[in-house]
């Protein structure tokens, strides 16, 4: 059986010479100068303290450089440069009979390189990534008998489903042709329910998404998850967790930490093609102008109670609805001026307004806007038109998938 | 006067390693992480005389060490300098005359009595990148300008490198950061501008500023010194010092009393900006979360010897809990324990390094490369004072940041009081 290094080392150019360090002049030639120490150590020997050490430089380097000025005009240089420093982590972690920690801290090292870096060498982080987790799993297998009574046990909460007025409903449809969903929703930009349109995705099917998969598909994987309740919160930030984490602290909830954590609006599927496999793009998608590649796809996972202050994005929508069930919001951007966005940049596509208990007095105009509302179940598909404000609340441990269009 | 140098040494900036130029790895954590203040070979031997160094200024990868005695001149040390053990550095032929010195990764910037110019570090070409002919100005009232700062503006880290300053400003000192900048005006007053993210800027928000912008929450506190990390700002309040005591002027003065050294006025500390890893000295949450999961761990640990103390901990680290700072958008006033003013303060990405009256060095922040002198590789949310100055009997007068390590100049006790 082939050692964990030489599956990884397979992946690496066969010498020094065959391994590029190329980057513009934007990379100062002190940094590049580190890298090729890092290089060098890949193909000689030393010791695993050396290694990390340099590779370290390189990540806190790359990590400034990274926080300098807004994420937008970062240079790419610096994502790749990160990367090549999460690649020789990795190589330091691995090289010498790596332990479980050491195993799980090099998962934790890629991701790292996925979520702020750039791809390198084809994408050899998420390569590395695939190795690496059939190594944790050979290793972790069992005790997740306890968990089954906890998962149920949540299950059985009722969600206090706030009762649907009929005339304020979200239409349904079963199917629609492309043609009738042109002419009837997309080109008048009206929203709608799609049903039945996503009963064919493995996520429903072959693969139910339950905490068991996912704990068992990207358990050891990190991720960015929002804690706070709402992202308009003062007290709201992000942190980085591991899958396994996250379940733990915020959706079994066995620390009893207060305040809740959402996995949301993370192109998770970018990060773990596995879970990629589980859903499909809409076929609807194709009405718009844009080809497939620009189709942002993102993960909405938390539990019971997480909240989207009502909001409005430059792109259709397609929310489809996994698991559990989510109450959401209706505003056409007609009734803007009744909505009170928020004057920051930052928030001005925003309502400051708390939609299910909103201050009258502050302000007075809202409760003339008329709107449209829904309770998303799985196998459910909405669709928000561009622009279109929504608010969404989740009832109980929901997973939705959203898919921007244009 | 002697320096010393601490924190980051991948390069040899701080002390060349017979071990990093073979490539051996005896103790390479100790060679790349300097964690004892060492004494820099701060000196260039010329035909029997020995010239001392001045000033340093230091960027990420190296080290400058300015000359101003005699034949005054710059020498370089870190990456791209060939040195041996027993001289300051590349002696660079460019700076004869020179008599200010500003390094960045990029360029060196030097200031002639008659002419400013910028040397591209990476080309080396034989013509400077950017210069400028400086007007002499007999009599003049002002007193002469530090670099970066330069007659009618100041030179940046990236080109362009000249950047232009509103005379009505009245410049006086100028600190950069990664994405902002602080200036100091005659008058005391502070503005900043550039990206204000982090909140470095101090106008209590987190927008850019385009144009130099006062910051009104220190108006009327005339500041003395001013500094700049990636992205926080310090200054120091107090009446404006501009001359450094050299050990001549000690000596001339003969001052006897052991403390304290100086007679200069002192300040309070004003920060602002990012707190992410404790360096504005307030609570930071990333540098607390560590140590209180360890201390949970020991505390369960020794519930058997002692079922009320731990708990008795652990109320306490949860109280704390509610006044981390991540971003401090408007000055703050920091207080260092005990109590004592500051003279100058200086900064690296992510920490910071102050000097008191008293000649003492404080300093907090990120410490993972050695940077802050307590001979760890702990970061510090609280200023803490570097006890190997004062274990040595050593005044310290000066401090002066790189990126991730630190330089001190001090005077030895016993010196100063004969």
């Amino acid at each position: 059986m082939a050692t964990l290094w030489s599956k990884i080392s397979a992946l690496l150019p066969l010498n020094e010479e065959q391994f590029l360090l190329q980057f513009s002049d934007k990379v100062e030639s002190s940094v590049v100068d580190v890298l090729k120490r890092c290089r060098q150590q890949l193909y000689h020997d030393t010791t695993s303290t050396s290694r990390m050490l340099n590779a370290q430089i390189i990540l806190d380097f790359s990590w400034e450089k990274l926080n300098t000025g807004t994420w937008r005009h970062v240079d790419k240089e610096w994502r790749r440069v990160y990367s090549y420093g999460c690649l020789f982590k990795v190589a330091a972690l691995c090289r010498d009979g790596p332990s479980e920690d050491e195993i799980l801290q090099a998962v934790r090292t890629c991701d790292m390189g996925l979520l702020m870096g750039a791809a390198i060498m084809d994408n050899i982080l998420q390569v590395i990534i695939g190795i690496l987790q059939n190594e944790v799993r050979k290793s972790s297998k069992g005790d997740d008998e306890t968990e089954h009574a906890e998962v149920k046990r949540i299950k059985i909460e009722s969600p206090h489903a706030p009762v649907i007025k009929e005339e304020l409903a979200v239409p349904r449809i079963k199917c629609p042709s492309l043609e009738s969903f042109n002419a009837n929703y997309l080109l008048p930009l009206k929203p709608v329910i799609l049903e039945g349109v996503i009963d064919h995705w493995p996520a429903l099917n072959e693969h139910p998404w339950s905490i068991e998969y996912l704990r068992s598909v990207a358990g050891c994987r990190t991720v960015p998850i929002e804690v706070g309740s709402r992202y308009t919160d003062e007290e709201w930030s992000q942190t980085l967790l591991t899958v396994n984490e996250f379940i733990d602290r915020y959706i079994l909830n066995k620390d009893e930490v207060k305040g809740l954590g959402y996995l949301a609006q993370h192109q998770l599927f970018d990060q773990i093609p596995e879970l990629k496999e589980d859903i499909r793009l809409p076929d609807y998608c194709c009405l718009g102008e844009e080809d497939e590649d620009n189709i942002t796809v993102n993960a909405w996972f938390g539990p019971r109670g997480t909240v989207s202050p009502l909001h409005q994005d430059p792109q259709q929508n397609f929310l489809a609805q996994v698991v559990g069930s989510k109450y959401i919001r209706l505003y056409s951007p007609e009734d803007t001026d009744k909505l009170y966005p928020h004057q920051s940049q930052l928030l001005h596509n925003t309502s400051q307004v708390e939609v299910e208990n909103p201050d009258a007095e502050r302000f007075p105009e809202f409760a003339k806007a008329p709107y449209l509302e829904c309770v998303l179940q799985p196998g459910d598909v909405l669709f928000i038109p561009v622009q279109h404000w929504h608010y969404v609340r989740s009832l109980e441990l929901s997973f939705s998938v959203s898919f921007w269009w244009s | 006067m002697q320096w010393f140098g601490f924190g980051f040494n991948a390069f040899g900036q701080i002390c060349v390693n017979e071990g990093l130029s073979k490539g051996a790895d005896s103790d390479v954590t100790k060679e790349v992480k300097v964690i004892r203040p060492t004494e820099l070979t701060s000196h260039v031997e010329r035909s029997g005389c020995c010239l001392k160094t001045s000033q340093i200024k230091a960027s990420w990868s190296r080290r400058a060490c300015l000359h101003l005695v005699g034949d005054s001149r710059v020498c370089l040390a870190g990456f791209g300098a060939d040195v041996s053990g027993d001289s300051c550095g590349d002696s660079v032929v460019e700076s004869r005359g020179c008599k200010d010195a500003f390094i960045s990764e990029l360029y060196l910037t030097l200031a002639f009595p008659d002419r400013i110019e910028s040397w591209d570090l990476q080309m080396k070409e034989k013509t400077p990148s950017w210069s400028m002919e400086i007007k002499t100005q007999p009599e003049s009232s002002e007193p002469p300008l530090n670099l970066p700062l330069v007659p009618g503006g100041y030179i940046a880290t990236k080109p362009p490198l000249y950047r232009s300053l509103s005379p009505h400003l009245r410049a006086k000192s100028l600190a950069l950061g990664a994405e902002h900048a602080i200036l100091l005006c005659a008058t005391g007053a502070v503005y900043t501008w550039g990206l204000g993210s982090h909140g470095q800027l101090g106008h209590g928000g987190l927008t850019s500023e385009e144009e130099p912008r006062a910051v009104e929450a220190l108006w009327g506190m005339p500041m003395s010194c001013v500094a700049t990390g990636g992205w926080h700002s310090v200054c120091v309040s107090g009446k404006c010092y501009t001359k450094m005591l050299t050990m001549k002027w000690v000596t001339a003065l003969n001052l006897r009393d052991k403390n304290p050294l100086f007679f200069t006025d002192g300040g309070d500390l004003y920060v602002w900006g990012w707190n992410e890893s404790g360096q504005l000295g307030l609570p930071s949450r990333g540098l607390r979360k560590a140590p209180q999961q360890q201390r949970r761990q020991q505390a369960g640990a020794s519930c058997q010897d002692d079922s009320k103390s731990p708990d008795r901990e652990l109320n306490e680290t949860e109280r704390r809990e509610e006044v981390f700072i991540s971003i401090q958008a408007f000055p703050a006033l920091l207080d260092v324990t005990p109590p004592c003013e500051i003279r100058t303060v200086c900064c690296g990405s992510r920490h910071t390094a102050a000097v008191t009256t008293r000649g003492d060095l404080y300093t907090w922040g990120w410490g993972e490369y050695g940077q802050l002198g307590h001979q760890t590789l702990v970061s510090s949310d609280e200023p803490q004072c570097v006890e190997f100055f004062r274990e040595q009997q050593m005044h310290v007068v000066d401090v002066v940041c790189g990126t991730w390590n630190t330089f001190v100049a001090i005077i030895k006790e016993e010196v100063a009081c004969s």
